[in-house]
This record gives structure tokens, sequence and C-alpha cells, in this order.
């Protein structure tokens, strides 16, 4: 009887050690803010594919899940928005984690040229989940170009051979038309004037 | 060979101070800025109207307080509020004739910096620094980062106060920055 409970109380230590552990010491350092999450990858190649689009042609229609679990169809903005493709290589990555916020801050220049932002990277839906809850939440779509991987970059021209997309702009007018497409340098982000510019020729 | 690779391998480590963060102590290079202040910057600055780029060394003040920022950058926006009010509070006080405030945009184009000045009415002085050559002279800090600088006369500016990352408390931060610079 005693060699059982003896067996008993060693059992319950070592299920409870784990608890008292967490307990009792001292909280590890998690990241507290989104630059200290950020993984660089250094410089890389500025562009790595060749465009599949060009100004004039109508858009390739797509459906991508979003991070708020809906599924997003290009077509769906026919006739009632211009649409601008932001394309991002990565979350959780330097550029393209201040990319984004920015466009968060410059809402309203985009809604006052009819324009919805719809964001799309190669990431699966619970990272970009992440991601955003981490900048704080951004008010256009998120998209997952993950399952079959990468394959509306890839219809686009703008899958990279690492398997992530470029940065790139594609904008489309109320008609569905390509009015502007371009792979941006991908340590860059691209400047805010030139999409600004480029939505105001649609005006 | 031994002392010629042990001379090597110290180059290496202690010759990159373009890249290293800047500390205080440090001397900084007289940057230019390659952008035209808005008429009330250049009068704020001391810097003669209708300038297209300037010298830090023109502005007209015995220490700078220098603002890397970015409008891209979550913290940079969340901070703006603070910055407005820090610079109204300087601005108010004697000192703020000789210690002048002035911002860089690290990766910013003129649109961007527009956009940042126009989201949040900032009054600070802003310029852009569009290829990062100046955010790669301050060392790549991270935004935002504020800087204390202080003239040396031919060879460019001491690093006499840095902090990287939002300031918290205005006026504790100010009051910080007026007694490290020591201006009455």
């Amino acid at each position: 009887m005693k060699k059982f409970s003896t067996l008993v109380l060693a059992a319950a230590l070592i299920w409870v050690a784990p608890i008292l552990v967490s307990v009792l010491a001292p909280a590890p350092a998690f990241a507290i803010d989104l630059k200290d999450m950020i993984y660089d990858p250094g410089q890389l190649k500025p562009v790595d594919s060749t465009l599949k689009v060009r100004p004039g042609q109508m858009a390739p229609d797509f459906a991508l899940p979003s991070t708020t679990g809906a599924v997003v169809r290009l077509s769906d903005y026919r006739g009632k928005m211009n649409v601008v493709l932001s394309f991002v290589p990565a979350a959780f990555t330097p550029v393209c984690s201040d990319q984004w916020p920015g466009y968060k801050l410059t809402r309203e220049m985009f809604e006052e040229r009819d324009a919805m932002i719809l964001g799309i990277t190669v990431d699966n839906v619970p990272s970009l989940y992440a991601w955003v809850v981490e900048m704080h939440g951004l008010w256009f779509p998120v998209l997952s170009d993950f399952q079959p991987r990468g394959a509306v970059a890839k219809k686009y021209g703008l899958l990279r051979t690492s398997g992530t997309t470029e940065r790139a702009i594609v904008i489309i007018d109320k008609k569905g038309v390509i009015r502007f497409a371009k792979a941006f340098d991908i340590n860059r982000r691209p400047d805010l004037g030139v999409i600004m510019g480029e939505l105001d020729k649609l005006q | 060979m031994k002392r010629f690779a042990a001379t090597l391998l110290a180059l290496l480590l202690f010759s990159t101070p373009a890249l290293a963060k800047p500390k205080v102590g440090d001397i900084l290079p007289d940057m230019e800025i390659k952008a035209a202040p808005l008429p009330q910057e250049s009068a704020y600055l001391g810097l003669p109207a209708g300038i297209k780029s300037f010298r830090l060394s023109q502005v007209k003040a015995e220490v700078l307080l220098v603002e890397i920022f970015s409008m891209y950058c979550p913290r940079c926006q969340a901070a703006a509020k603070d910055v407005n009010e820090l610079f109204e509070s300087l601005t108010a006080l004697p000192q703020g004739q000789k210690l002048k405030m002035l911002g860089l945009g690290a990766g910013n184009s003129a649109f961007e910096v527009n956009a940042f000045r126009k989201q949040y009415q900032i009054p600070v002085p802003l310029f852009q620094d569009g290829d990062y050559a100046l955010h790669k002279a301050f060392g790549n800090v991270y935004t935002p980062t504020y800087m204390v600088l202080k003239p040396v006369p031919g060879k460019g500016f001491q690093v006499i106060f840095f902090k990287e990352g939002p300031f918290g408390d205005g006026h504790e931060f100010l009051e910080q920055v007026l007694r490290v610079s020591g201006v009455q």
C-alpha cells in the first residue's frame, strides 16, 4: 500500500511539476512588437518572374479564401469598384510588414479613387490571420493563394522560382480590364505616388 | 602571417561604422537633405527661402532633434500625435529657438511624406529619404528613432542622445532631451 502511495505521489509530482515550473519560473521574453517577429531574408533578386498579363486585357478571374473566412472573387467587384491587386512575397517579412499598414493609413486616398485593395500572398489563412492581427487589422481583404500553391500569382506571371509572389501591383478598372501591371523590386515598397497616379488615370 | 590575420579580423570587426547603429559619442557626417523645405519649414529651420536641398549644418540651431520615421511604420503612425505635441511644447519654450526638430522619412518618397504630414497634420519639418541614403548613414535604425545631434565644426555632428522606438511620456522625454542638449 505504501509502495502504491509513493507511486501515486510520484506520478502526481511529475504531472504537476510542469505547471509549477510554468507558474513560478520567470516569464519567457516573448516578442512584444511586430518588428521582433520579422524574419529578414536579406536582399533578394529584384524580380524573378515574367509578367503574363498586360494593360488592356481582361484580368484573369480568381476566387481566394480571405482571413475573414469568406471567399473573395475578383469579378464580384466588376461594375462596382476599381481593384488594386497588391501581391506581396510573404507574411512576417520586413518590407511587406509595413507596406500594408501604410495602405491602412492612406485608406481615404484609395476610397477617393473608388478603389479596393485585394492583398495576396501564398501564405495559408492561419498565418495570414496572425499577421493581420499583428498589424492591428487592415481595412481590405487579405487573400491566401496557398492551395493550389501560388496558382493565381502564376496566372498573372508573378510567381517567383522560390515559390513566393513578387511585390507587384495590378490595377483593374470597373470593367475588369487591367490598366497597370508591374512587378516592383521585391526589396523595396512600391511608391504610393505611382499607385495613386495610375488610379487617377481611371477617373 | 598570424599578425596579418589578426589585423585583418580586427579591421573586419571594427571598420563598418556606417552600418552599426549610432551610440552616444559617435560622430556622424554632415548629411545633405535632398529635399526642398516648405516655406514654413525654411522659416523655422532658418534656411534660405526656395532652397532645393540643404546640409544639416545649415540649420540655424545649436542642437538638432532628428526623428527617423516612415509613413508605413505603424509605430510611427501611432506616435505621430505625441510627436506633434512634443514639437508644440518645444517651440513654445525659449529653448525651442536653439533646439530644432526635423524628421527624415526612411524609404519614403515626397508623395509618401506628404501623405503622412497631411494625415496627422504634422508641423515638424519632414523630408523624404526615398533611396534610404540618410537612413543608411544613420546606421539603418528602426523607425521611429530619435537622435539629438550637436554640431562639431569641421567634423559633422556628435550623437548626444539616442532613442530607438516610441518615447512614451512626451514631457519626460522633452525634459530629458533638453537636459542632454544643455540649451538654456
